[in-house]
């Protein structure tokens, strides 16, 4: 389903033209989207003191990390079945680190959604998604399974933001500095 | 003839064991108790319960009930997590500083009609929560489980704001409901053996 098929020029080369699909494309944005909207609203709805206003940003953060989690499992498999074009030029070390830090992040997109629904279960508060959709408990009230995975939640989000800004940093590098193909491949 | 021997016997133990049930004082005993409740979020339910109560019960000679009254230690309740506990202390919500006992006292009885949980009752009363009284009903069912142990249960439901519980920004029902849920089944043991 890949849109491009120049990926067999040869040589490794800095202009490579492969471009990422447009499924791969809208998966990458709207994860993207989503995840700079619910990293603020994180830290915002967690240093609110409790009122109707704290439940109803609870409610928003709550919805969208569930739609994370939906996009990044149907992505997880997508990936999985379709062929991704190869790595720009770069060193053995530089193409390991970009690998490392993708399982990273696809790893975070994971557990930190699924570590919020467990706090949201074990705190014994029941929500609907988008006010709409009832979010099933994945666990009993448990204060100290609550603690573990809101200590779990909140070491992710950093890993993340680090993982985050180096693979931000490494696009701009690739962009703006080797003047290769890497961030406008993934770019419309 | 044997089996109207066998028949007689069987009424007279059933009797003999329903006697103590009647003319008798009934008070509940905790670890084998359960009250809870239910609010609500966006409709769905926020489960609680209250830790310690106390029910005492009067029947007279008939098994009918003549008095009933039940204490709750309002601090107790249980919404299962620290940040909640916390909060539904507070002067917003139930103020346990200042009204640390509900008390609920039946005034007048009747029987509903029959149905499978046992015998049926409905108590109409007064709740005190918060300080503020307010007539309230409470249907419950009544079971033997031995000669001098039964079990009471029933379910009623109780709007919030009747009792000025959630107050200021929680006082719509928006999205802490105003109807809440209370359930409950108590083991009540005979003072008389």
């Amino acid at each position: 389903m890949s849109l491009s098929s120049n990926s067999t020029e040869g040589h490794a080369s800095k202009e490579s033209t492969e471009q990422w699909s447009w499924l791969s494309k809208l998966f990458h944005w709207a994860t993207a989207l989503l995840i700079f909207i619910q990293i603020p609203l994180g830290f915002y709805a967690d240093s609110l003191r409790l009122s109707p206003f704290k439940l109803d940003v609870f409610v928003w953060h709550k919805s969208l990390g569930m739609l994370v989690l939906l996009l990044v499992a149907v992505r997880l498999l997508w990936r999985i079945k379709s062929t991704i074009p190869a790595a720009v030029a770069g060193t053995a070390g530089q193409k390991l680190l970009a690998k490392l830090a993708h399982s990273v992040m696809y790893g975070l997109m994971l557990a930190l959604p699924l570590s919020g629904w467990l706090v949201s279960s074990a705190t014994n508060f029941p929500v609907k998604l988008f006010w709409l959709i009832p979010l099933p408990a994945i666990s009993g009230p448990d204060e100290a399974l609550k603690s573990l995975a809101s200590e779990i939640h909140e070491i992710c989000v950093f890993a993340l933001i680090i993982v985050l800004v180096t693979h931000i940093g490494a696009a701009l590098w690739h962009h703006l500095y080797l003047r290769d193909n890497a961030l406008k491949r993934m770019w419309f | 003839m044997l089996r109207a021997a066998v028949k007689l016997t069987v009424t007279l133990v059933t009797a003999l064991l329903w006697q103590p049930l009647l003319g008798a004082d009934w008070q509940s005993e905790i670890q084998n108790s359960q009250l809870n409740f239910a609010a609500s979020f966006q409709n769905l339910p926020i489960n609680g319960r209250f830790k310690q109560f106390s029910v005492k019960y009067t029947t007279d000679q008939a098994a009918q009930p003549v008095d009933l009254q039940v204490r709750v230690i309002v601090a107790s309740a249980d919404m299962g997590n620290t940040e909640f506990n916390t909060e539904i202390q507070a002067l917003d919500w139930f103020n346990v500083a200042d009204h640390g006992t509900a008390v609920f006292t039946g005034q007048r009885f009747e029987i509903a009609p029959k149905n499978k949980a046992g015998i049926a009752f409905i108590a109409h009363g007064k709740l005190q929560l918060k300080g503020i009284e307010q007539p309230v009903t409470v249907p419950f069912s009544w079971r033997p489980i031995d000669h001098n142990q039964v079990s009471m249960s029933g379910e009623l439901s109780l709007n919030r704001t009747d009792f000025a519980i959630g107050q200021g920004e929680w006082a719509t029902g928006d999205q802490i409901g105003l109807a809440v849920r209370v359930w409950f089944d108590v083991r009540m043991l005979s003072n008389h053996d």
